[in-house]
């Protein structure tokens, strides 16, 4: 196939196999970079997003590496969860809390003494307990509620607004301690595998949270089948272990009674009162932590999606009850005791290495798997966070680039945000779960409790059948919540207290916030029934001028096409030098008028800005105020080092002109292109602006 | 076929377009076979020049009708996360230009749609277009004859693929 041209000249011909067979390509300019959805929308193509220079090339390949390739908004993958996927991928928060949730109960207990240690049974029944009347008061929540949203969108339909922001404030706090927890937890469990590894203990949470950041950054999403394995391994092998642990204790009689007192604790009599007795059902409660996770992502189910979460939310709260209380009992017979010296042994480790024995492949691959699960817990957070950072966006309660998404279809600054305050929280703490534990719980039972109070009044108001009962539980569900959120209040006091300081002040910015966006969306609302008039306000162009060259005429030819009225303005500190070129100016540029205003104290800004006020103060009352453009000439830099040597005036100028009133401040960039003749009078046509 | 019987159909096809009713159908069954092998479609669309103008000379309105078709079939291939690259020709012959357009393209099939049209209401008619891609093309042919219409239904998105003047920010 040979090529030549047309009678035109402008295309080329492309020549058939048959004699007189010729076609012609026909450019489509546009197709490069976008494609017509319909006429008038065009949309962009990935070409269209990428980077032009070599520095922005080579920072991309730094993003691909790091983060993959750009995801279409198309490549959005909403799975549909099975009942199974489901369960593994919204219980790993919750059902991993049963790993230290006893051990935090025993960590009470344990001061009071060995007979203390008894009491852990009864709490972890009585936690169990309200564990079952929380998650029936989510399965209505799921049932009234089905387009999902949890507490927030529940509180913000049915309560007054502070209250959708306690809720929000509340969870936020929740989602930040459940990634430090589980972190922390994960950490711990690792560490009583390698005790070698305690001194690493802040760093290794650092990076492991980094690590779940950069995934969600690449856009890692709560895909079943990596969720399905750690969690139900977790789950059987747990169950393994309490079904072996109680055989031995209750047929083979293996059980060991408690051991002494940790040195420097009190008389145990003395001790456990009703203080110690809540203190530890306060700690234990971080078992609910994560039950409200179905009812957030009900329509994250097949269909029909309500009583397929439903019937997850019960299948859950029944493993989670069944695996903390079990763990209890396992851990009270063995007398099991958190050790934290030389290095820390979790209860739940020292529960497998007895029941698989100490240094064998099974304790490690359990607690491979428990680690697992845990830092899973924390990866259900960096989904959940951003995604209420951005529906609180949306809403104007939160600066607005946490609803947008990245280029991997996720809330990057949520996901940043959580990952430097869990690093943070951990930091603080020191990477210790029982330090931490006094910060978690309390934002959830106040979350629990709004959602339940919210539900209350969508069933006084909308009366749907049965809406008595499903009124009773929700009342005792919010009552029972508050007593529990006011008793970890108390009982955790004052770290605690540190939520009920933090949530007021995060509210106080939301409300900042939101009165901010409506103030400017209150400014910068049209009305729907105004027409647009052509302007009508005089307009006049100031350039200010270093000298004569390319770039200052390109600003002057630029500031004409503007208006009529321009001129130049020169601020000099040499009399003599200006004299000379307002001589070269009247010559080369006679239509355009030159103001040399001499500034004998050096000064370029000030004087260019008393300029300009002077301008408006002699403009005359009786008209509205001109358009003042400055026209500011440039001359783009080609490498990263020319740009130090140019431009520094016109950028300080710039900056001191932005948000000057009536003023409007045009940048007009002279590019250099290649070698050029310095006698062309006419400059090329500015590359941008 | 390979052994193994799995289809690999083409690494690179062209699919002929023409605004008609089985663009979309060519569109679709180009992408689900170029899906299993990642193969890479050329989707042509050749604008017929008569005796009457110049073989170069610009048809505006033609072309950007010709382009809101690329540009849909383009749209189509997307969402199959496939290669798809639009080829706008103009020439005397349709048929033949699409067959040179597949051999200089290097491509392996070529993929045509047949509206279902009949003579006066009589006889099936084939057209000029799909006998001369089988006589001429050196590769494999896939024809695709639409469904045939009942009565009243025939609709031709052409008319919907010419966008208004005056309302294209680039043509």
């Amino acid at each position: 196939m040979k090529d030549d041209h047309g009678p035109s000249g402008m295309k080329p011909w492309l020549h058939g196999r048959k004699p007189g067979d010729r076609r012609i390509r026909v450019e489509r300019p546009h197709a490069e970079y976008f494609r017509y959805s319909e006429p008038g929308t065009l949309v962009a193509r990935e070409s269209a997003s990428a980077p032009r220079t070599a520095t922005g090339r080579a920072v991309e390949k730094v993003r691909y590496t790091l983060f993959g390739r750009r995801l279409s908004i198309d490549e959005d993958v909403n799975e549909r969860l099975s009942k199974k996927k489901a369960l593994a991928i919204f219980s790993s928060d919750a059902i991993s809390s049963s790993a230290y949730a006893t051990e935090e109960i025993l960590r009470v207990l344990v001061l009071a003494g060995a007979a203390a240690l008894l009491v852990s049974i009864p709490i972890a029944i009585a936690i169990a307990l309200l564990l079952a009347v929380v998650s029936i008061s989510y399965r209505q929540e799921i049932f009234a509620y089905p387009s999902g949203g949890g507490d927030y969108a529940v509180a913000r339909a049915n309560l007054p607004g502070i209250f959708a922001l306690i809720v929000a404030g509340a969870l936020l706090i929740d989602y930040v301690m459940t990634v430090a927890v589980s972190t922390s937890s994960a950490v711990e469990q690792v560490i009583s595998a390698v005790p070698d590894l305690e001194v690493w203990r802040v760093p290794i949470a650092a990076v492991a949270i980094l690590l779940i950041m950069l995934g969600n950054l690449r856009g890692l999403r709560e895909s079943g089948n990596i969720f399905a394995i750690p969690t139900y391994v977790f789950v059987a092998s747990t169950l393994f272990m309490i079904v072996v642990g109680i055989f031995r204790i209750l047929v083979l009689g293996e059980g060991q009674p408690p051991p002494e007192p940790l040195p420097g604790a009190h008389d145990p009599m003395e001790v456990l009162g009703i203080l110690l007795v809540l203190r530890a059902f306060a700690s234990g409660s971080v078992a609910l932590t994560g039950v409200e996770a179905i009812a957030n992502g009900v329509p994250a189910f097949q269909p029909p999606e309500s009583r397929n979460a439903a019937k997850t939310l019960t299948v859950m709260a029944l493993l989670l009850g069944v695996l903390f209380v079990g763990l209890t009992i396992v851990a009270d017979g063995f007398g099991i005791v958190p050790v934290d010296e030389p290095a820390v042994k979790t209860v739940i480790s020292q529960v497998a290495a007895t029941i698989f024995g100490n240094d064998t492949i099974a304790f490690y691959f359990y607690q491979a798997f428990t680690a697992m699960i845990l830092f899973l817990a924390a990866n259900t957070s960096f989904n959940a966070f951003p995604r209420l950072a951005a529906i609180l966006a949306r809403d104007g309660y939160m600066p607005r680039q946490f609803s947008f998404r990245g280029d991997r279809l996720a809330f990057t600054s949520g996901i940043v945000i959580l990952a430097i305050a869990a690093i943070t929280v951990i930091a603080a703490f020191g990477g210790v779960v029982t330090a931490l534990i006094p910060l978690y719980a309390v934002g959830v039972f106040a979350a629990f409790t709004i959602g339940q109070v919210g539900l209350v009044r969508h069933w006084l108001r909308e009366r749907t059948p049965g809406w008595r009962k499903k009124l009773s539980i929700n009342a005792f569900g919010a009552t029972l919540t508050f007593l529990v959120f006011v008793v970890v209040l108390v009982a955790k006091a004052p770290t605690s207290l540190l939520i009920a300081v933090v949530v007021p002040l995060m509210i106080l910015v939301m409300v900042f916030i939101h009165r901010q966006y409506e103030a400017s969306a209150r400014h910068l609302a049209v009305r729907p029934d105004y027409v647009v008039p052509p302007p009508r306000r005089e307009e006049r162009v100031i350039v200010p001028i270093p000298g004569i060259n390319r770039a200052v005429i390109q600003a002057i030819n630029v500031g004409r096409s503007i208006a009529p009225d321009v001129r130049a303005v020169l601020i000099s500190d040499e009399p003599e030098e200006a004299a000379a070129l307002r001589a070269r100016w009247e010559r080369q540029i006679p239509d355009v008028p030159l103001v040399i205003v001499e500034s004998p104290y050096r000064a370029l800004v000030g004087p260019m800005l008393s300029y300009l006020h002077v301008l408006d103060e002699t403009w005359p009352e009786d008209r509205e105020a001109p358009v003042t453009f400055v026209v500011i000439p440039e001359y783009v830099a080609r490498n990263w080092w020319e740009r130090l040597l140019y431009n520094q005036s016109a950028n300080r100028l710039r900056r001191a002109l932005i948000g000057r009133p009536h003023t409007v401040v045009v940048n007009v960039p002279y590019r250099r292109e290649g070698d050029v003749d310095g006698d062309h009078p006419e400059p090329p046509a500015p590359a941008s602006s | 076929m390979p052994e193994s019987g799995q289809i690999v159909p083409f690494r690179k096809a062209v699919l002929c377009l023409n605004g008609g009713p089985t663009d979309d159908l060519i569109v679709h069954l180009g992408c689900q076979l170029a899906k299993p092998g990642n193969a890479e479609l050329v989707a042509v669309h050749v604008i017929e020049v008569d005796w009457r103008h110049e073989l170069s000379e610009e048809m505006t309105s033609q072309n950007d009708a010709a382009s809101a078709v690329l540009d849909r079939a383009e749209g189509i291939a997307e969402r199959y996360k496939i290669k798809l690259s639009g080829d706008l020709l103009q020439a005397r012959e349709v048929a033949a230009a699409l067959v040179d357009e597949a051999i200089e393209l290097d491509a392996d099939a070529i993929l045509i749609g047949l509206p279902y049209r009949t003579r006066f209401g009589g006889d099936f008619a084939l057209g000029p277009t799909v006998p001369y891609v089988f006589q001429n093309a050196p590769c494999q042919v896939i024809v695709l004859r639409e469904p045939v219409p009942s009565s009243g239904e025939r609709r031709d998105t052409r008319a919907e693929a010419v966008p208004p003047k005056g309302r294209f920010g680039f043509r």
